[in-house]
């Protein structure tokens, strides 16, 4: 398990949208396998049986009332955009063959 | 398989399974769930407005936003699952989705993925008309909350070179409700979408409204060999947004996975299109690198809990539902199981009815000049009676009129589709328009006279027996009477002066 | 005039006096950091228009006898991960050039209600993944005491700022021990408050259910009037803690005696431990044996797979909470006209640093199909074990006391190479993150010339036992009166 494939970080990164250079992913490749390495004992670790941690707080999720506020200023909205058009941001097109989601 | 496809009702028509295989559908709905603000953003609901006006730092995904969960909407959820005879739990857990998307703006949706809300339910679906009607028990494998995305605009004469992307609609709550794949065809596909949509906005959980984009579906579809107990390899139907497009493009797709199968060739699992022009399933992405979207509990949510005393709470405010208020309808008002079933599809219609009810008195005329005539003229005018200006006193008014004889049936239907469209007063239109009955008796008996002497050769044939004349002498008082006249009292003076 | 700064105590005496303004103090922050910066790089942004005008209005106030709090008027620094309205934030990052803020985060907004003036923003590991605030697009913070060493990390510039006297007080966030073990390096006292207590609303996220805001300043009694006026809930963060917050400031007496201490036995072996770095721990625990505490040895069972289980848990959150720097809403965008993915994949790559694409790899991989089982919820149930270790331990006494870090300072460049040996130096802070407990580190003494950090650790919502045993120690010894050398 603590040998990762080239192929894997390959995919990983795509999943993360991170584009890698050959040396990189080589590099990515031994150090997570170091780090994945290193993890496996938690794989000795007797867990039969045990409820996960999600979260140290035993509050239940809090509800807030179905109240509408104002919306931010639209200028504000987009006034960190690369690029705009109007109040809607702009983002490249979607090259055919390329994942939709 | 053959490219040409007729019309629609061709399509329809051939709503049985292709031979030799049983079809398996299963159904996702997202329905838009009614409420001011978004699910985890004070961001108002709001849509037609220009982009990124109904937004909050949290719909934009900034640096450092946190989700409060809206409780009404937990609340509308637990609705429609005790709705759909779901169990509610009590135990909830939202997940993240994790995907890049442009509209998509955390790079995750918060959904509900392991322990959702509500699970294992039914609705009764009716299948067919009239003799043919039978009731299927549809099954619900799951009920959860999640938060819509934003919208992508990308008509290039608009966005140019580029997509837009607005973040109005990027958290609005939805409810996603899963079937199980316990239907057989697309009628019945299209029979469960209609009862589900109905039960949403009966309850009051959904406007529901196809147009807005509030009810969406995808549908799972597979074929397999009569009698295999293996289901066949599926494919995914994506955005199917009106009951026309489900039916047809399950027909398409029932019918493209035969022609493989029949060919010897394999179904492949993936993500298809409806082309609606060509009638045809196009596929958009095959399903071999399966999405892998690495859903875990989102740690900026701690789990839902709900407590029996807020479900119970919650069931008791439920409004009757449409199978309850059909038996009503059918028992109380004598009406016919086909009739009560029209009348209850939709609650804003049942509400409709009882008010005319209410107002007039007898149940069955009122049911018969609903179905037939308020619904036409709704239909035409693609309106729901909660769109239309009818209201239940003028509709109550016009029946009346019929009855005490100041106009005709044909009249007064002649106005139903005004009333639709504007309101009014029954008393005032019928007079404005001149369709009072005639039903000043003299006048009658002179137009019947006159008729009588001017067609004596037919009165001779008559009275030799050819009593089908009869039909051509009323048309001709008719005619004389400017068609104000009664027809039952127009034929009972001319029998008597004919036979007489 | 460009001498350090006192204490919070002292500039509020100060204040109180009308010996001084707060514009006065503004402007005194402001040439110490002119003075000093450039050879530390403790700041992202000084915000000094923003902070003379806050510090005039406290002015004003104070002259119509309108004090909102003991920090009115008082500078303050923090980190660049919490959001300012009209303000840049940055993270350390490229992927956040050129992001202004929209909206304050809570702390921002509990420091203006308190009239705390807010100076500037400091350098930290990008996204706060690290522990030397090496992983700046900055660059390095440099250690006060040594300019050639650490600052530690991530939160490095808030307490380089505290210990070079720029400010008396400033915030970071700690999510591994991002308070601590820097705090620690800079010989500073840092704590960290139970998870839930101080809001994470405008908190730029890098693990959600182990990130908490904390402070820094030189004594325990002033970390205690810094956390006093930011803690508490707030309806905007579902994580928040609804319970009140206790004036923590006042139960600060000295007083230690009854208090059981815990050591635990299993640190004692922890592999690479300094020598020297135990010595001054031994010494501070007899130090408050001396106060009256009681010393006991306790047992931490899981403690070795705490580091594992850290890792696992913050880099899965981590890659799900940094999916929203696309380059489609704010921050920097790479675009060459090949379509959407290749917009992603060139403005993430370029706008995230090494270490951050690491913990991104990382924890998309341990999220991934068919790996969920192997290491998420593995790590979730170790989770759930190391909080029992803590629950039992606790049970026989009311605070743990262990070494912050095993080492002091190291040399900047020194551990960048090897990042498991980075990660493995987080072995006593991260536990705490992972049971949600309140953490302090205190300075206890030196070792080759550099600070040596005590930490305490209690159980949930007790902030003010550890701020009271802190304090005890602070009033027996003088570690933390001690400044870094004039050099810097």
């Amino acid at each position: 398990m603590a040998d990762l494939s080239r192929e894997e970080v390959e995919r990983i990164a795509a999943l993360a949208r991170l584009a890698l250079t050959d040396a990189e992913a080589d590099r990515a490749a031994t150090e997570l396998a170091a780090i994945l390495g290193y993890v496996e004992l938690l794989q000795s670790v007797d867990t039969e049986g045990v409820a996960p941690t999600q979260h140290v707080l035993s509050l239940a999720t809090p509800v807030r009332d179905d109240a509408a506020v104002a919306s931010i200023e639209p200028e504000l909205a987009v006034a960190n955009a690369p690029e705009r058009s109007g109040t809607a941001f702009v983002v490249p097109k979607v090259i055919e063959g390329e994942e939709a989601g | 398989m053959s490219a040409q496809r007729g019309a629609p009702e061709a399509a329809r028509r051939s709503s049985k399974s292709p031979e030799g295989y049983e079809v398996v559908i299963g159904l996702e709905v997202h329905c838009q769930l009614r409420t001011e603000s978004k699910l985890f953003s004070p961001a108002p609901v709001r849509y037609g407005l220009e982009p990124n006006h109904s937004v909050h730092p949290i719909c934009l995904g900034l640096p450092g936003v946190l989700p409060v969960l809206n409780g009404r909407a937990v609340e509308l959820a637990i609705r429609a699952g005790l709705a759909t005879h779901c169990t509610v739990h009590e135990h909830s857990i939202f997940a993240r989705k994790n995907y890049f998307y442009p509209d998509l703006p955390k790079g995750y949706q918060i959904s509900q993925y392991e322990e959702p809300v509500a699970t294992g339910g039914w609705i009764d679906v009716v299948v067919g008309e009239g003799e043919d009607a039978a009731t299927r028990r549809i099954g619900l494998t799951r009920i959860h909350m999640e938060e819509d995305a934003g919208k992508s605009i990308h008509d290039a004469s608009i966005a140019g070179q580029g997509t837009l992307v607005d973040l109005d609609r990027a958290g609005v709550p939805l409810l996603e409700i899963v079937s199980e794949p316990d239907l057989r065809s697309p009628t019945e596909a299209s029979a469960y979408l209609r009862t589900l949509r109905g039960i949403l906005r009966y309850i009051e959980v959904s406007d529901a409204d196809m147009e807005k984009g509030h009810f969406r579906c995808d549908a799972n579809v597979s074929l397999r060999r009569v009698g295999a107990a293996e289901l066949g390899t599926r494919t995914e139907l994506k955005n199917l947004n009106s009951f026309r497009f489900v039916e047809e493009a399950l027909e398409a797709e029932i019918e493209r996975q035969a022609s493989l199968l029949d060919a010897g060739e394999a179904v492949h699992q993936a993500t298809m299109a409806y082309d609606p022009a060509r009638r045809r399933t196009r596929v958009l992405r095959l399903k071999e690198n399966a999405d892998d979207y690495r859903y875990f509990p989102d740690p900026d949510l701690v789990p839902l809990q709900l407590s029996s005393a807020q479900v119970e709470r919650v069931r008791g405010e439920l409004p009757e539902l449409a199978d309850t208020k059909r038996e009503r309808f059918e028992s109380d008002y004598e009406l016919s199981a086909y009739d009560a079933r029209l009348l209850t599809e939709s609650r804003g219609l049942a509400d409709f009815f009882e008010a005319v009810v209410a107002a007039y008195g007898p149940a069955k005329p009122v049911a018969n000049w609903i179905l037939r005539d308020v619904l036409q003229a709704l239909s035409a005018q693609e309106l729901e009676i909660e769109g239309s200006a009818l209201t239940p006193a003028a509709f109550a008014a016009l029946i009346r009129l019929v009855d005490e004889g100041r106009t005709t049936a044909k009249g007064a239907r002649s106005l139903v589709p005004d009333l639709v469209a504007r309101g009014g007063d029954p008393e005032v239109l019928v007079r404005e328009r001149g369709i009072e009955a005639v039903s000043d008796s003299g006048a009658l008996e002179a137009a019947v006279d006159e008729v009588l002497a001017a067609q004596s050769a037919d009165v001779e044939r008559y009275r030799a027996g050819e009593k089908k004349v009869l039909n051509f002498l009323m048309g001709q008082v008719m005619k004389r009477t400017g068609g104000k006249a009664e027809p039952g009292t127009v034929r009972e003076i001319l029998a008597r002066k004919l036979d007489g | 005039m460009t001498g350090p700064l006192g204490s919070i105590g002292e500039l509020r005496a100060e204040l109180d006096a009308g010996d001084v303004s707060s514009v006065e103090l503004v402007e005194r922050a402001l040439a110490r950091a002119a003075a000093v910066d450039d050879r530390l790089n403790a700041f992202l942004g000084l915000r000094v228009e923003g902070a003379r005008a806050d510090a005039a209005r406290s002015d004003e106030r104070r002259a119509r006898g309108e004090v909102r709090s003991p920090l009115d008027g008082i500078p303050v620094a923090i980190k660049d991960n919490m959001v300012m309205q009209g303000e840049p934030t940055t993270c350390a990052s490229r992927i956040l050039e050129g992001f202004v803020s929209p909206y304050s985060s809570t702390l921002v907004e509990k420091l203006e209600a308190a009239g705390a003036v807010v100076i500037g923003r400091t350098n930290m590991d990008e996204f706060a993944m690290g522990s030397s605030t090496e992983h700046s697009i900055a660059g390095p913070t440099h250690n006060p005491w040594d300019l050639s060493r650490a600052s530690g990390g991530s939160s490095g510039g808030s307490a380089a700022v505290v210990a070079a006297g720029i400010v008396p007080g400033a915030f970071g966030s700690d999510t591994g021990g991002s308070i601590r073990q820097p705090a620690c390096f800079c010989g500073v006292v840092g704590m960290k408050p139970t998870y839930g207590r101080v809001s994470r609303w405008g908190l730029v996220a890098f693990a959600s259910s182990l990130d908490q805001i904390g402070a820094f300043a030189r004594s325990a009694a002033e970390v205690a009037v810094l956390l006093e006026a930011v803690s508490g809930h707030d309806p905007r963060d579902s994580t928040s803690a609804p319970e009140v917050v206790p004036a923590w400031s006042r139960g600060l007496d000295g007083d230690v005696s009854g208090l059981t201490l815990g050591l635990p036995r299993e640190y004692a072996a922890v592999d690479g431990i300094d020598p020297a770095v135990s010595d001054r721990v031994g010494e501070a625990v007899a130090e408050l044996e001396r106060a009256g505490a009681t010393v006991r040895e306790v047992s931490l069972p899981h403690a070795h797979t705490a580091v594992a289980t850290y890792y696992l848990i913050a880099t899965a959150e981590a890659s799900s909470n940094l999916a929203r720097y696309d380059g489609v809403r704010y921050g920097r965008r790479v675009e060459t006209g090949a379509g959407l993915t290749d917009m992603y994949l060139r403005s993430r790559s370029e706008g995230f640093g090494g270490e951050v694409k690491r913990r991104i790899l990382l924890g998309t991989y341990v999220l991934s199909a068919g790996y969920y089982d192997a290491y998420y919820r593995k790590a979730q149930q170790v989770r759930t074990l190391l909080r029992q270790d803590f629950e039992t331990a606790f049970q026989s006494c009311d605070a743990l006391v262990t070494p912050t870090s095993p080492e002091v300072a190291f040399a900047l460049g020194s551990r960048t190479e090897d990042p498991l040996r980075m990660y493995l130096s987080d072995v006593f802070t991260v536990s705490a993150n992972l049971a949600g407990l309140p953490g302090i580190s205190l300075p206890c003494g030196f070792a080759e010339d550099l600070p040596v950090g005590l930490q305490v650790l209690g159980p949930p919502l007790e902030e003010g036992r550890l701020l009271r045993i802190a304090d005890a120690y602070q009033r027996r010894t003088d570690f933390h009166t001690l400044r870094p050398p004039e050099s810097t």
